[in-house]
């Protein structure tokens, strides 16, 4: 579904992304996991095409991204608020993202049904511009939005983000029931390590934009590796006695 | 006396830092570095605008006391200090901001917000605008005044200029901060001038009055300076009331929290994608504050367009020229221009779908060539009361939405800065590049330039003919040079989104 080769992409001195090879197989619920600054963002970005990769390539269904955009046809994705049209009403927005696909606004309000319960009462019938939404509730329609033509890759940074607990539960469930119905390929970043290790099939965790391991998670067992990673970052209570007494 | 020096300090410490913090926004601005031909066509433009001024002080001082030796040459000159007045507030609107758009950054420091609003008003008071006209002035003064009052009558006189043109900049500033809350307070200086200047064609005392003003600043006569500073303070009272006011607004943003109507324009259902992005535009247009007021800026251009068609000023060819190109090239001016940009708020939306940014372009294209049949169906009034030709309107009408829209779709290629849609009193500054200045230069410039070109070497008749088939050609091809600059645009993609997520 999605082949890496050679991508890389840098600031100035800094190396934001640099993975010589890497796939995703089609059906996959990745989950990318990393600290801030790892490359998570960036890699969602040159994966979608918003982003001049400095070498190499990223290609979905065996299209470079950069070469063409028949992609984008069978491609969600929601990084950012900078993928919302504020000055729209959510149904208008849902409206129009369903034309740029072809649905009718009959067959966006059926879809608009199967996520009643992750809206909450709280985006249709509102008469509210999305600009006067709270964070979690833009978050809610631009990941609505991203699902509405249901698209073969599904693409989401930090879904989790603003999201109330009730919400967040409510999104695991989208996405895990989304990816068993239509087999798509779905990446999520995210700094919730119980999130999403709780959806993820495969686990990818960046450091300074490099993939420093791949877990499987089939079993359900990524959870236990990715907390001893970041916890060996801590700085636990024996080591400051250690410090404390050598000083 | 410790506790005066301690406040003195603090208050030249703090104007220092805004001081320098307004000179960082601009150069840390990301158009900074592409902005070099501005930067030298504004340094140039300065120059020349200087050594112009001084030359209409020391053609003034040589031609007043000569066409009326009756009186003495600067009484002649402060009979018409309104229209000094008048000229200097309309400058401002290009030259001069807001105090206002400067403080949000600093309303959650540990700063009075009345003390922080004083503050940016007595920097205001420093703008080295309000010394500008002194170019004109003092060599004016050095003919005029230096016989009979000396050295110290032209210092005199030149406080008093400057109090006046404080008194101007607090007026202005008052009636900048309302038009950006309501283009309809535009309404106030206008009335207000009008007004004046309609006392000066009316009555003598009017001009008398401000004689008077001036001599008593030459004298030294403290009631002249008293009563301008009065006025100052005054300004600066309403200015610190309303600012504080619209701050709040400003912060708050309750304006559309609940929307009572919502426009769907379903007639547009028709048009398939087209339609909606049309659609999209009419709504960008119309719920989004700063395209609200332009289109109402636009509108009442293209009035006072209309109207100046009656005045004898614009009786000749070229005048007619001026309105009827103007007028068809108002709302592209106005709104292409600033093509892409404010799409920039949501470009990364707009390009993870396939050809949205060419079906947008196609949109606009057609929704912009049919609100430009706004100024055509009241030019046609014109054409009935004979002022103006229909052929002339015509072609006019097909040179704007052919060649000079073919030029300003240029522009969404080239501007990478993202516009935003509803600021108010916290704008942002504009910035263009060079090559952005240059296009649209062209595309206002033009269409005149070939109309005259045209009426000298084949006629006006046969000339309209050509500027009417030019223009119609333009748009007959217009899906082309669409599909063109969209090509263009993508190859430019990268650096263009970079741009607008750097500008957001």
């Amino acid at each position: 579904m999605i082949t890496i080769e050679h991508l890389k992409k840098t600031y100035g001195e800094k190396v934001a992304l640099d993975i010589e090879q890497y796939t995703v197989q089609e059906g996959d619920l990745l989950g990318l996991v990393g600290n801030n600054g790892a490359g998570k963002t960036t890699l969602f970005r040159l994966l979608l095409d918003l982003l001049r990769p400095d070498n190499g390539s990223a290609s979905i269904d065996n299209t470079d991204v950069s070469m063409s955009e028949e992609w984008k046809k069978t491609t969600g994705a929601y990084i950012d608020d900078s993928f919302l049209i504020d000055y729209l009403t959510p149904e208008e927005y849902f409206y129009f993202v369903g034309k740029m696909y072809n649905l009718t606004k009959e067959e966006i309000d059926e879809r608009l049904v199967h996520y009643e319960q992750f809206m909450h009462n709280e985006i249709i019938g509102q008469k509210k511009y999305i600009r006067n939404f709270s964070a979690g509730n833009k978050q809610k329609i631009g990941i609505i939005a991203a699902m509405l033509h249901e698209p073969k890759l599904l693409i989401l940074d930090e879904p989790f983000n603003f999201l109330d607990p009730s919400s967040q539960s409510a999104i695991k469930h989208l996405l895990k029931e989304y990816n068993e119905r239509t087999h798509a390929t779905i990446l999520v970043s995210s700094h919730n390590l119980n999130h999403t290790a709780e959806i993820s099939k495969h686990i990818v965790l960046l450091e300074d934009g490099k993939i420093i391991r791949d877990i499987d998670n089939a079993q359900q067992t990524a959870e236990k590796e990715l907390e001893d990673y970041f916890e060996i970052r801590k700085i636990s209570p024996e080591s400051v006695d250690t410090l404390e007494n050598k000083l | 006396m410790v506790i005066f020096y301690c406040l003195i300090n603090r208050i030249t410490m703090l104007l220092l830092e805004l001081h320098k913090h307004q000179k960082l926004a601009a150069k840390r601005h990301p158009m900074f570095d592409k902005n070099k031909f501005g930067k030298y066509s504004m340094y140039f433009m300065a120059l020349f605008w200087m050594g112009y001024l001084l030359f209409i002080g020391i053609m003034l001082g040589i031609i007043i006391p000569d066409a009326n030796p009756a009186m003495e040459g600067y009484h002649t000159f402060n009979k018409g200090i309104i229209f000094l007045l008048a000229i200097d507030f309309l400058l401002r609107f290009p030259l001069q901001t807001s105090p206002v758009q400067e403080m949000k950054v600093y309303l959650l420091f540990p700063i009075g917000k009345k003390k922080l609003i004083h503050f940016l008003l007595f920097k205001n008071l420093l703008s080295p605008y309000n010394l500008l006209w002194m170019f004109l002035l003092v060599p004016f003064s050095l003919a005029v005044i230096t016989r009979l009052h000396g050295v110290s009558g032209i210092l005199l006189y030149l406080i008093g200029w400057w109090l006046l043109f404080l008194a101007n900049n607090y007026f202005y500033t008052f009636c900048r901060t309302l038009i950006k809350e309501h283009i309809l307070f535009i309404l106030l200086p206008i009335l207000t001038y009008a007004a004046l200047i309609t006392l000066f064609f009316t009555t003598d005392q009017f001009s008398y009055c401000c004689m008077n003003l001036g001599e008593s600043f030459i004298l030294g006569n403290p009631l002249g300076y008293l009563s301008v500073l009065a006025v100052i303070a005054l300004f600066w009272w309403l200015n610190r009331v309303v600012i504080e006011k619209v701050m709040y607004k400003e912060l708050s943003k309750v304006e559309d929290t609940k929307v009572k109507h919502l426009s769907e324009y379903k007639f547009l259902d028709h048009f398939g994608e087209i339609g909606e992005y049309m659609r999209l535009e009419l709504k960008m247009i119309f719920r989004n504050k700063s395209c609200r007021n332009l289109f109402m800026l636009a509108i009442a251009v293209m009035i006072m367009m209309e109207l100046m068609l009656l005045t004898p000023t614009y009786d000749g060819p070229i005048g007619k020229d001026f309105v009827c190109t103007y007028n068809f090239i108002i709302f592209g001016a106005m709104f292409l221009s600033r093509l892409m940009g404010y799409e920039g708020n949501y470009i990364d939306g707009l390009m993870s779908r396939k050809e949205s940014i060419y079906t947008l372009l196609r949109a606009k294209y057609y929704l912009y060539s049919i609100i430009t049949l706004l100024p055509l169906f009241a030019m046609l009034a014109m054409v009935i009361h004979g002022e103006i030709t229909l052929l002339k309107v015509l072609s006019s009408y097909f040179i704007g939405i052919g060649l000079t829209y073919f030029l300003f779709f240029q522009l969404a290629i080239y501007n990478t800065k993202t516009v935003p849609l509803n600021t108010t009193i916290m704008g942002k500054q504009s910035m263009n590049n060079g090559f952005q200045s240059l296009i649209s230069i062209a595309a206002i410039t033009l269409p005149i330039l070939l109309s005259i070109l045209l009426r000298y070497i084949v006629g006006d008749t046969i000339g309209q003919i050509i500027i009417l088939l030019i223009g119609f050609t333009f748009v007959a091809f217009s899906h082309l040079w669409i599909r063109n600059i969209y090509h263009r645009f993508m190859k430019r993609r990268y650096e263009n989104m970079e741009g607008f997520r750097n500008s957001k």
